[in-house]
């Protein structure tokens, strides 16, 4: 019952100036399909393309078997839930979540039926009669996740359904969203450019920028693996050092050697590199804080005690700063200004092109 | 009284706003209870009855006048909603050729003197009306004129769509695209989705610009008095009635008056139940965006809009065309064009028109600045008793019709200790406290967006309370006072129904010049004074969309 989603090589173009330029994107029946990036980078364009709210001008898309680029919106049969939730303020809850229902001419009693089981899903059953105005922010989402999928869509929409929501709420929400979309089995393209709230929800993950797509993989895919320096700073946070690569060596492993000497063998390259100046993203949890040693020579600069975990801010013997964490109950802890060596686990850590900026990890998702 | 009652207030904020309330109780609240004292006293002059009262709802003569008021006023609101909806519509959802002037001109017909729209009608389809001759010579008849109901609705209804358009627009302007996109996106499209997401959303507008145009229409002296002949309404009986050559009955007028007063506060009551009722507060996004609609359906919208519009802006292009017509220096036109009627309006008694026009609309806005922004200081920052009271006594001269207050202040100012009977200062106080209310809501708006942390930042650095009023709120206000004001001189220089009553040899004003010119059918200095008076109104409205930056006007 679930359908598929293909985008082939669509074009959005306002006036003389083209924001997508010939993308390519699958989504698979029944995964929960995010498009991830920073405002501007085109994910909501593309979502109003797949509604038809924005005009295709070039490529097609597809639900399931159907070319939809020339239907109306209404005749799309897609459910949406926009960013300010666009509830009706003159009608009650049950109201709201009957509307469509009503433009489809189901009979009264149906009606009355299907709005009470979807509230009941969504958990505001008790909500029915009240005005949205009454609502908290939670229970406005919840009336506009309701509305649009109790009309039975082929494919859901979510344009950024969270951001109106303070953070705790947030974290509720999108455990709710999840679990009401898997209970469901609805298609679902969800848009974020909250990177956490994606890896939290998504089947897989598409990070856009410029209009481009820039990588599609699940969560820790595109967290272990990001295909260029944008994404692996985008995804979490990751520090970048210049380094360089040797070539391969018989085994096929090659040597990265970063400032002060420190090197590591890595085995992971793909064979077609060189000899060359590259780009390593390390993640604060990835080294091993050491107060001696193998590694790069650092200062601690300054300390962020969050609970859980310990932040340390150190200054390379080269001048970088970069952001290291260690478990708060780790045995091992330094004070600021003392000396400290950072060491990296080789197979945790990406390498990169140093002018494309591009993966040279042999497995990394393109 | 003492400064400590008035909590977190300096003495001189307390003696300002004793001034204050001083001035409203002598020019406003005073002449008012004097009108209602006078309507309860006898024919004897000294018993109390209700026999002026009783005397309007027995006599047919009389309270058929009321009748006909709701008659017209109820079809010339609806005759504005079915025009203002629609043209507030299709001016935000679809791409019309033209936008920006239209939306001039829709404003510049709302602001310009209700009766020099039913004069220029008189001067179309009056007995010697322009397209009267053409239609007694096209079919053969004697066609008598759009006197009377017909004429009334045609004059309202062109006058006051326009004051529904701004509210409808208004009220689209602050709904956001996902609403109308949510509902597509469930199945509803087109006229079903019109009707019932888009019309219940801006119902409140509606039914509130409906009810304003209700009190406008009702309290409008000078249309019903040129266009509507034996068609009598309320304000014009209350003008015969006080001005009557047989000897004014001052009760009967004061009875009149508390009639007026008591139907104006009613509508006015349930529409500000109505306009509170607006519990939808919206807040745009992302704006509708106006859609290009093409096809026949295109053309019927431009010529739609186009049709409302030329008609509403006829009036003010048939007076500017006339005022530019030569004559025989009489009442009669003859052919050519000429400045002859110009020459005539700025030559001597004529002339003191136009310079007093200007004189008394500039001291009006004097007091209407100073006394406006302090009683929206006063009732936004000082909250007591007293400035709550302040802030309720100021809405009665919103609500009183012009000719009610013309005679209550005639009652009031015409005997000791204070004769101002016939003088510029009774005319500058009633426009000042007829035209206050859109600088103090306008003030107390632009205020209550600034944050009390700033004059406390002030005060903190060491300014007095004063002086962080002067020096810190007071320029922090200055743009939407100065938008107030400018609506409060235009509305002030078109002033007619109270200053009818008011005006004595030596203060007559360009809309009194006018309105007499007209009775004595000398159609040229007419509209060269009617020309002056728009020209004047529109130049003020340009300033004012430059001054906010918006082609928009508060009302």
């Amino acid at each position: 019952m679930s359908v598929s989603i293909k985008i082939d090589d669509v074009v959005k173009r306002y006036g003389a100036n083209t924001v997508i330029k010939g993308l390519s994107l699958e989504i698979r029946p029944g995964e929960f399909f995010t498009l991830l990036g920073p405002s501007g980078c085109g994910k909501t364009t593309l979502l109003r393309m797949i509604i038809g709210f924005n005009s295709v001008e070039g490529g097609t898309i597809a639900i399931g078997d159907r070319v939809v680029n020339d239907i109306p919106p209404s005749k799309r049969n897609i459910g949406m839930v926009f960013q300010n939730y666009a509830i009706f303020p003159h009608m009650t809850v049950a109201k709201n979540v009957a509307f469509g229902l009503k433009t489809r001419r189901m009979a009264r009693g149906n009606i009355a039926d299907e709005v009470g089981k979807i509230l009941r899903t969504v958990r505001i059953g008790d909500l029915a009669q009240r005005m949205p105005t009454t609502l908290s922010g939670g229970q406005q989402q919840r009336v506009a996740l309701a509305r649009a999928i109790v009309i039975k869509p082929e494919v859901l929409l979510m344009d950024e359904p969270l951001s109106n929501l303070d953070a705790k709420l947030r974290v509720e929400m999108r455990d709710a969203i999840k679990g009401i979309q898997k209970d469901i089995g609805i298609t679902t393209v969800y848009v974020t450019h909250d990177q956490e709230e994606a890896l939290a929800v998504s089947d897989r993950i598409a990070v856009m920028n410029g209009g481009v797509i820039q990588q599609i993989g699940a969560p820790a895919e595109i967290y272990r693996r990001p295909a260029n320096v944008f994404v692996a700073t985008f995804i979490g946070f990751s520090n970048i050092f210049e380094a360089e690569m040797s070539a391969a060596g018989p085994d096929g492993s090659r040597s990265i050697a970063f400032e002060g000497g420190y090197s590591v063998r890595v085995g992971n390259i793909a064979p077609e590199s060189g000899a060359r100046r590259v780009k390593v993203s390390v993640r604060p949890e990835e080294f091993e804080v050491l107060s001696s040693g193998e590694g790069i020579g650092a200062k601690v600069e300054s300390r962020v005690f969050l609970g859980l975990s310990t932040h340390y801010f150190v200054r390379t013997s080269g001048g970088r700063r970069v952001e290291a964490v260690l478990y708060s109950d780790d045995e091992r802890s330094f004070k600021d200004g003392s000396d400290v060596v950072l060491a990296v686990r080789p197979e945790r850590i990406n390498v990169f092109g140093f002018e494309s900026e591009r993966s040279l990890t042999a497995e990394a998702g393109r | 009284m003492r400064a400590g009652r008035y909590r977190g207030s300096s003495p001189v904020w307390a003696t300002i706003t004793v001034a204050i309330m001083a001035f409203f109780v002598v020019f406003l609240l005073f002449p008012m209870a004097l009108v209602l004292y006078k309507s309860f006293v006898g024919a004897d002059g000294s018993s109390l009855s209700l026999g002026h009262f009783a005397k309007f709802f027995h006599q047919k003569y009389y309270w058929i006048t009321l009748v006909n008021s709701f008659r017209v006023i109820v079809c010339a609101t609806l005759c504005s909603v079915a025009l203002g909806i629609p043209i507030a519509y299709f001016m935000r959802t679809a791409k019309i050729a033209g936008k920006g002037l239209l939306e001039i001109l829709i404003i510049v017909s709302f602001i310009s003197p209700p009766f020099i729209g039913a004069y220029a009608w008189i001067q179309l389809l009056g007995r010697q009306g322009a397209i009267t001759k053409v239609i007694d010579a096209v079919f053969g008849v004697r066609y008598n004129g759009i006197y009377g109901f017909a004429g009334i609705v045609l004059a309202f209804t062109l006058q006051s769509f326009p004051l529904i358009y701004i509210y409808v627009s208004g009220a689209l302007k602050n709904m956001d695209s996902s609403l109308v996109e949510a509902a597509e996106s469930l199945g509803c499209t087109g006229f079903r989705r019109a009707a019932t997401i888009v019309t219940p959303l801006v119902m409140p507008s509606i039914l509130a610009s409906s009810l304003l145009v209700f009190m406008r229409d009702f309290a409008d002296f000078g249309t019903p008095m040129l266009i509507g002949e034996g068609y009598k309404t309320m304000p014009v009986l209350i003008y015969n009635e006080f001005m009557s050559e047989l000897g004014a009955d001052d009760g009967f007028a004061a009875a009149l008056s508390v009639i007026a007063i008591v139907i104006t506060t009613l509508v006015f009551i349930v529409q500000k139940r109505i306009a509170s009722m607006n519990a939808f507060s919206m807040s745009a996004l992302r704006p509708i965006v106006a859609k290009r609609v093409g096809g026949l359906k295109g053309s019927l919208v431009h010529a739609f809009v186009y049709a409302v519009v030329l008609l509403a802006i006829t009036p003010q292009a048939v007076v500017i065309y006339t005022s530019f017509l030569k004559s025989n220096g009489g009442q009669v036109f003859v052919p050519g064009f000429s400045l002859q009627s110009y020459a005539s309006v700025f030559s001597g008694a004529n002339g003191s028109a136009v310079w007093n026009t200007y004189r008394f609309g500039l001291e009006a806005i004097a007091i209407i600045l100073v006394v406006g922004v302090l009683v929206s200081y006063l009732t936004v920052r000082k909250r007591s008793l007293l400035t709550d009271v302040l802030d309720t006594i100021t809405i009665f001269p919103y609500i009183i019709p012009g000719s009610v207050l013309g005679i209550c202040f005639l009652f009031a100012f015409s005997r000791q200790p204070l004769i101002l009977n016939g003088t510029a200062i009774i005319l500058v106080l009633s426009f000042a406290m007829r035209r206050m209310p859109y600088t103090i809501r306008s003030s107390t708006a632009v205020l209550s967006q600034i944050s009390p942390s700033v004059e406390e930042a002030a005060v903190s650095l060491g300014a007095s309370e004063m002086g962080s009023f002067l020096e810190v709120t007071l320029p922090m206000m200055a743009p939407g006072v100065l938008a107030g004001a400018i609506m409060s001189w235009i509305t002030a220089i078109s002033e007619l129904s109270s200053s009818i009553i008011l005006y004595g040899n030596n203060t007559q004003t360009l809309t009194i010049a006018v309105y007499t010119a007209v009775v004595r059918g000398n159609y040229g200095n007419a509209a060269a004074f009617s020309t002056l008076l728009t020209a004047t109104s529109i130049i003020s409205l340009l300033l004012l969309f430059k001054l906010t930056g918006r082609r928009e006007v508060s009302v």
